[in-house]
């Protein structure tokens, strides 16, 4: 084993065919304690190499070099040869080390954290897409580079990563960030359909043993699901984890108990039920989305009324759901109409509403369109649960614990598992 | 920075681009570590998000400002107010935050085809929620004045009733393109065999 100065030789030369980068991979892990024991001289050897021909090798110095502290003055050319390393460096070769890619990421983004979080948010989603092997796959990063969007109010840029189907997933830590962090930011862009099937997921996540980040997600999700659906029940679907079924109510009472008075439909009550537990709220951050709840209520309630009357007065809306007069009422159909939430005309001269039906035909263009990609989104995702099936029903390790139970049942039971192994 | 991107698409009228490009450059600029917020141009950034009627990106965008920049910019302060007027959908005060404010030459062609679109916008909204409306009330939501709404409306078939200073709106008949491909109809024909099959 020689110095640095050779490595980099190494590395110069042996980073064109794959052949050569398998053995230069090789050479690399035997090179870490000397890359660890030598950091101060790797900035040098950094500014020999090109990021984008020799990206496994500068991927192992760049991890060397931010494996010890760094000094202030330093940090801030350290995160830019970072930034440009991974804007330009290839995808082939840094996923031969994905861990090390990932190190080094992660470093990155508790640095600029702490100064400017903005100046994460292009560079981390470039590196997420550089170390996903497919759209589907979830990696350590997705969940960081959220939190950087949440924190540097880039809102937008976090959604543009939320509209791909996860089916892959390194850890179930990353999932569940991942998939709180996202509903934040479509809490964040009013997007509370899309939030609600993110809170979803937290929540109805298979889990061992409670965790915080479905506690904080259940409480968001019960606000969300009050906001959208007007509505909300404690019971989850069956697959969701026994622990969270039986803890999670246990950690959010105040929520729970908000939810409850939400579904007598009566404005005071609820008021009183949320200042009660005002300090709660705000404590657990959820203040803004609280108040969007309770606002939702009157909203709720004119809804409520489309279902009873065909015509009714603005001054009867007012009165029945409780707003202070007729130009009120009157806003809140307006915003309602404007937002697809209800179908309406109003009627000023007579100072009247007449409740419509929804006048989707569906008979459309746009919806056949519609239909059609649906049944095709579903058909993709049947296709993915038969090989998931196929997959699981092959491997040995199940196959092994299949066997192992298989004598306590009658053989008929099993039809499904293929006969041909032996154990 | 290199803004000939931004300048090209004002330049060109392609408004609905602004905002993707400003997000673009300045997360570029961010990631470079360059000092961008001096001489970023956040009115037009704020607005690009107002044409494409995404208010909550500006709210966050106004959010993100450094406080000194807000304080030192009294046209950042009137594109807010524009914003707040859009969020508490005080249609009315809309038009008057525009028109308060003496705007820069770089603004106004941004600007004034955000009015537009911003008035047609809401003569649709009209068209969708009312059966009759008050002409003060239609002229608000139009920002004119009650002449002007009225030559705007009668235009496209509102009747006045004098008396009661209110108009009856005329619903437009929507007319929409209704050919269908044929392989999708044969797609959704193989679909229903299939399930009945």
């Amino acid at each position: 084993m020689g110095t640095v100065e050779v490595l980099v030789a190494q590395i110069q030369g042996l980073s064109s065919t794959a052949g050569d980068i398998s053995r230069l991979h090789t050479l690399l892990k035997q090179s870490e304690e000397l890359l660890h024991a030598e950091t101060s001289r790797l900035p040098s050897a950094l500014a020999q190499l090109d990021a984008s021909q020799h990206s496994l090798g500068y991927l192992y110095i760049l991890e060397a070099c931010t494996s010890v502290p760094i000094s202030q003055e330093q940090t801030s050319s350290i995160v830019l040869t970072i930034s440009r390393f991974i804007s330009s460096c290839n995808p082939e070769q840094i996923r031969l080390a994905p861990e090390k890619f990932v190190s080094v990421c992660k470093r990155f983004k508790d640095q600029v954290i702490l100064e400017v979080p903005i100046r994460g948010v292009a560079p981390l989603l470039t590196a997420i897409r550089k170390l996903q092997t497919s759209s589907e796959h979830l990696t350590t990063l997705h969940p960081e580079f959220l939190l950087l969007c949440l924190l540097a109010k880039c809102y937008k840029a976090g959604r543009s990563i939320l509209d791909n189907d996860i089916l892959e997933v390194d850890q179930p830590r990353d999932l569940f960030l991942y998939c709180y962090y996202g509903g934040m930011i479509c809490i964040g862009l009013k997007l509370f359909h899309k939030a609600l099937e993110l809170l979803h997921n937290v929540v109805t996540a298979p889990m061992q043993s409670m965790n915080a980040i479905a506690v904080e997600a259940y409480k968001k999700y019960i606000l969300v699901s009050l906001i959208y659906n007007g509505q909300f029940s404690t019971s989850l679907p069956k697959y969701t984890s026994s622990v969270a079924q039986r803890n999670l109510k246990n950690f959010c009472q105040p929520y729970i108990e908000l939810a409850n008075s939400y579904g007598t439909g009566n404005v005071e009550e609820l008021d009183t039920v949320f200042q009660t537990n005002r300090e709660k709220f705000e404590s657990d951050n959820n203040l803004g989305l609280v108040k969007q709840a309770i606002s939702s209520m009157y909203k709720r309630n004119i809804q409520r009324l489309t279902q009873t009357y065909l015509t009714l007065s603005l001054q009867d809306i007012a009165s029945t759901v409780k707003l202070n007069s007729p130009k009120e009422a009157e806003m809140h159909v307006l915003q309602m109409i404007q937002d697809g939430e209800i179908f309406a005309t109003i009627n000023q001269k007579d100072g009247m509403v007449r409740f419509l039906e929804d006048s989707e035909q569906y008979k459309s263009c746009k919806m056949i369109e519609h239909i059609d990609s649906s049944i095709q989104r579903i058909m993709t995702l049947a296709k993915k649960l038969t090989a998931m099936d196929e997959n699981i029903s092959s491997d040995p390790l199940y196959l092994a614990k299949a066997g192992r139970e298989r004598q306590r049942f009658d053989y008929d039971d099993f039809d499904s598992v293929p006969q041909k192994f032996n154990i | 920075m290199d803004f000939a991107r931004l300048t090209e698409a004002l330049a060109s009228k392609s408004y609905e681009k602004i905002a993707d490009i400003c997000d673009d450059l300045m997360l570029q600029a961010a990631a470079e570590g360059i000092a961008y917020q001096d001489e970023w141009p956040y009115a037009i950034h704020f607005l690009g998000y107002l044409y494409v009627d995404d208010i909550n990106s500006a709210r966050y965008l106004w959010k993100a400002i450094p406080s000194t920049i807000k304080e030192n910019r009294p046209e950042l302060v009137a594109v807010w107010k524009i914003g707040q007027k859009l969020w508490i959908r005080d249609h009315g005060g809309v038009y008057e935050a525009i028109h308060e404010f003496d705007w820069c030459q770089e603004v106004q062609g941004l600007l004034a085809a955000f009015s537009d679109l911003y008035r047609r916008r809401m003569f649709q909204l009209l068209l969708s929620a009312y059966s009759t409306i008050s002409i003060h009330d239609t002229a608000q939501f139009l920002g004119m004045n009650e002449e002007e709404a009225k030559v705007y409306v009668t235009q496209q078939g509102w009747i006045v009733d004098v008396a009661s200073q209110m108009f009856t709106v005329k619903k437009q008949e929507i007319v929409t393109e209704q050919k269908l491909d044929s392989s999708k109809l044969q797609r959704l024909t193989e679909y229903v065999f299939h399930l009945e099959h």
